[in-house]
């Protein structure tokens, strides 16, 4: 050891939180994959949004035809070929980005206030609640999802909203489940029992003290579920249930284009890939943001 | 012609911080029927050593400078992977330290013992009493009877029954007892004992260093045991060699080094064990040593 | 273990029965007029209640759960308002070829991806292991539907080499019926002439179904792989000269199973469930295409039936994978 070695403390200027958030975005970014992932769902959501303005013909995403058109291959003019109406599959395939974004998002929204409002109130209060409510999530979770989720979409009827409802009935009981064991772990935690203690009420232990604990594995299951559920989106149209012409809807679109396979392929073509993107996308960025948020589950 | 001969063996490990030596020039030299045990700090590569003799250290991340490692006459750094996997279990035996998770959690004991077994005969049928034009059954029922025999040898009771049993089925000490049969079923020459008694209790320790002493008597093996316990070296080694950072600072018949120690380490190291005279609070460790000090 | 199974058994009885219970309340809970659907635009209000009368829908709600109730366990699973036959026949009709889809599918699955998970993880970070999870990654958020009809394209109406849909040529002679899988009853009636057709018909279906589970089961076997490979045992195994291939099929294979196994449990579920999406695209003539059509007529007995009997092989599928996990784990004790 030398006399020059002097022990230097560098000055800290920014916030711990800032630099848990930076520490956090540096892993994040060691994964090209997640990057990649989050680069697409930025690009999907930006042109979602601008859809309307920079599709070439709005006009056929409202039921517009245009029989002259029909079946024209992929060109400059029409990059993804038009359909048998004639209608431009550029335009329907953006414009339906915006129904497969938000009814994927919606679904993912309502099941995390359900799921975890009934999954917080079973592992907060244990006991017979527990017991019932746990019962009827495992019921729902012996049930195949798809078919119940088409049997209440079409006793319901078609529309965006319907179908939001119908496949959110079948997406809570996993955010229940989870929450449930995370609330039963952090239950017994001393910060919870420090704040019972202090006289605070359920509603307020439960929401300010438990829940932004337990945020980090639902939002890693949010992310990859929106994947998932923009597929089921798609998956309902297309079997025939769900959003119907003229609305653009990725699975509506590729359900109407089999019927003209394999000559006109161009058709199913565009919104298969829509669809395989947006979940690739999301799929990616889960994985991505599960590295960050869970370093437990880290392999 | 030494059993075991390493000359100036040097490791160097790469990981994301660069390439680090570890050994840097280990000379030891084992003959039958003797135990060396091998002590030092965690970190000293007393295990790396070990594992470089059953060359079980992957290259890369490990690379080896230099030196040789001389088995029966044989450099093992130089022999090829076909060589060397024949050389285990048939001629090198060893046995780590924690017997709770060196048993393959899932199978019968049984199964493992006698896989070893029949890899064992496989080099060499003499190991299970057969000739070499011997059937695919005979080798099995030869592996079994071996296998239960090797229980029976350490003292495992109804060895025969027991055979079939899983390894959570048994205490750390059997556990341990099962996995010096197996390191023993192919009678190798050389066992390399990397910390045996380290996880159990002090009543097993004893009975573990035991049977390894009636092994070495029975078969004139060699062992190299490694451990950072000196009462261990004390109890049952022949000879022991000191390590730190990398080399060997002294080295020799156990009464010579622990008697008269010549390095100062080993004086440090001598000091910290603790005895019953030791009083409350009289208990030392070795702090901010470097490298340079002795070497 | 026979107590742990027998008991098992009589928890899913009562699973069921709640089962049943629920679906017969959402059902009435939802709005639709299956009666009405079934009697056409036409009909006048008179005909409606005789055919409300015929089905018993004019009785009280309980009434009406406690007769299909007693039924089910008749096999009396009622009858479709709309086809006017009985569900449980239907089903046993559409069942096989379903099966036929989701199991063929699922060895695909389970066949390439665990080898190539113990392979990926041996030889990780190497060419192989790059590409193989870069396609597992596209393989999970592949739909099934597209690739069914790139397949399609690419195979059938491109290439030629395989047909494009349904399960037999209405020309040709199915195999007499044994097990209701065409290939399986080929296969036993010796028939090699109808096995390549049947198998032809189900290699393209069976290849869309089974990408996602092969891709997850990839991974998952090779994350536990990866693992295991680190254990202590394994050192040892390899210290005392075990062959390295002996060690990965044998000694590595059996403890990464044990998480792979759920895996595998659940995809049954999950591909029974879809096999409407594939069903569709193929026109396979199996239990989805029955209950979307009924679902469109918000026929509801039928659908109530479908979900029942794919609630049940979850189940019993879900009791396997717990007694294999006995199997392949020797600490687990049926309690």
């Amino acid at each position: 050891m030398t006399a020059e070695s002097q022990i230097v403390i560098p000055a800290r200027d920014r916030s711990s939180r800032r630099e848990n958030w930076g520490r956090a975005f540096y892993r994040f970014r060691q994964s090209w994959l997640s990057v990649v992932g989050l680069a697409i769902v930025l690009a999907l959501i930006v042109l979602a949004v601008a859809a309307p303005y920079i599709v070439p013909h709005p006009e056929h995403a409202l039921g517009v035809t245009n029989t002259a058109a029909r079946f024209q291959p992929p060109s400059a003019a029409a990059w993804f070929g038009t359909n048998e109406l004639g209608q431009d599959i550029f335009s329907l395939v953006l414009i339906g980005s915006q129904v497969s974004l938000f009814s994927g998002l919606a679904v993912v929204v309502i099941a995390i206030v359900v799921g975890t409002t009934i999954g917080a109130i079973a592992g907060y209060f244990g006991g017979w609640i527990d017991e019932v409510l746990m019962r009827i999530t495992d019921l729902l979770l012996t049930i195949p999802s798809l078919i119940l989720a088409m049997a209440v979409a079409a006793a319901l009827g078609t529309g965006v909203f319907n179908m939001i409802v119908a496949i959110a009935i079948t997406w809570w009981p996993a955010y229940a489940r989870l929450v449930r064991g995370e609330v039963i772990g952090k239950k017994e935690e001393q910060f919870v029992v420090a704040a019972h203690a202090l006289g605070a009420g359920w509603v307020r232990i439960l929401s300010r003290h438990i829940l932004p604990n337990i945020v980090s594995p639902i939002v890693v299951k949010a992310s990859l579920d929106m994947g998932f559920a923009i597929l089921t989106v798609a998956s309902l149209g297309f079997v025939g249930i769900g959003v119907k012409p003229p609305t653009p809807e990725w699975g509506t679109l590729l359900s109407g284009a089999r019927s003209y396979m394999p000559d006109y392929w161009w058709t199913a073509v565009a919104p298969g890939m829509a669809i395989f993107l947006a979940v690739f996308a999301f799929n990616l960025l889960g994985d991505g943001l599960r590295d960050v948020l869970d370093p437990k589950a880290r392999r | 012609m030494a059993l075991l001969d390493i000359t100036d063996l040097q490791l160097s490990m790469k990981s994301y911080e660069g390439e680090t030596q570890i050994l840097h020039g280990i000379n030891l030299k084992i003959e039958r029927g003797e135990i060396w045990g091998m002590v030092g700090e965690t970190g000293s590569g007393k295990s790396l050593t070990g594992l470089s003799v059953s060359r079980l250290i992957s290259t890369p991340p490990g690379r080896y400078l230099a030196g040789s490692i001389q088995f029966q006459g044989k450099d093992l750094l130089k022999t090829s992977d076909r060589e060397m996997r024949a050389l285990r279990g048939r001629h090198i035996g060893m046995i780590f330290q924690d017997p709770t998770t060196n048993l393959n959690p899932v199978f019968r004991i049984g199964t493992q013992l006698v896989d070893v077994a029949l890899h064992a005969g496989r080099t060499d049928p003499s190991v299970l009493g057969l000739s070499a034009g011997a059937s695919r059954r005979d080798f099995k029922a030869a592996a079994r009877k071996t296998a239960i025999e090797a229980l029976e040898s350490v003292g495992i009771p109804d060895a025969a029954s027991r055979i079939d049993d899983y390894p959570h089925q048994f205490s750390g000490g059997m556990r341990q007892r099962v996995l010096i049969a197996m390191a023993m079923i192919g009678k190798p020459d050389l066992l390399i004992a990397d910390e045996p008694t380290t996880a159990l209790d002090v009543s097993v320790q004893a009975q573990i260093l035991r049977l390894i002493h009636e092994l070495v008597a029975e078969r004139n093996i060699g062992v190299l045991l490694i451990t950072h316990n000196l009462g261990v070296v004390a109890q049952i080694c022949s000879h022991v060699a000191v390590m730190y950072r990398g080399r060997i600072l002294e080295a020799g018949p156990v009464l010579d080094v622990l008697k008269r120690p010549s390095h100062a380490y080993t004086q440090a190291l001598l000091e910290s064990v603790p005895t019953v005279h030791t009083r409350r609070g009289e208990l030392r460790g070795l702090s901010g040593l470097s490298p340079e000090m002795f070497v | 273990m026979v107590s742990f199974i027998l008991r098992r058994l009589l928890l899913m009885i009562a699973t069921l029965i709640g089962l049943t219970l629920l679906l017969f309340v959402v059902a009435r809970i939802l709005p639709g007029d299956p009666v009405g659907l079934a009697a056409g635009p036409n009909a006048t209000a008179a005909t409606i209640a005789q055919l409300r009368e015929q089905f018993g829908f004019d009785q009280p709600l309980p009434m009406q759960y406690w007769t299909y109730l007693t039924g089910l366990l008749q096999g009396d699973w009622g009858t479709s308002v709309f086809t006017r036959r009985p569900v449980f026949s239907d089903i046993l009709a559409y069942l096989p070829a379903t099966l036929e889809l989701v199991f063929a599918a699922l060895f695909l699955a389970i066949v390439i991806g665990i080898p190539l998970g113990l392979l990926t993880a041996v030889y990780r970070n190497g060419v192989l292991d790059y590409a193989t999870r870069t396609l597992a990654l596209g393989g999970i958020a592949m739909p099934r539907f597209f690739l069914g009809l790139l397949l399609q394209l690419a195979f059938a109406a491109w290439l030629g080499w395989l047909p494009l849909a349904g399960r037999f040529p209405f020309i040709e002679i199915p195999p007499e019926t044994v097990t209701g899988f065409y290939t399986v009853d080929a296969l036993i009636a010796g028939d090699m002439y109808a096995f390549r057709i049947a198998a032809a018909h189900l290699a393209l279906p069976a290849i869309a179904m089974a990408l996602s589970p092969l891709a997850t089961i990839m991974r998952m076997m090779r994350a536990s792989t990866i693992e295991i490979l680190q254990q202590d045992y394994v050192m040892t195994e390899r210290a005392l000269g075990l062959s390295n291939r002996l060690i990965l099929f044998k000694y590595v294979l059996k403890n990464a199973m044990t998480s792979t196994l759920t895996v595998i449990g659940l995809y049954v579920s999950w591909l029974l469930g879809g096999t409407v999406l594939v069903e569709t695209v193929f026109d396979w003539p199996g239990l989805g295409l029955y209950a979307t059509q009924a679902i469109l007529t918000q026929d509801f007995m039928p659908v109530i039936g479908v979900t029942l009997v794919i609630a049940i092989i979850y189940l019993l599928t879900m009791l396997v994978v717990d007694v294999l996990y006995g199997v392949f784990n020797p600490k687990v004790r049926y309690a």
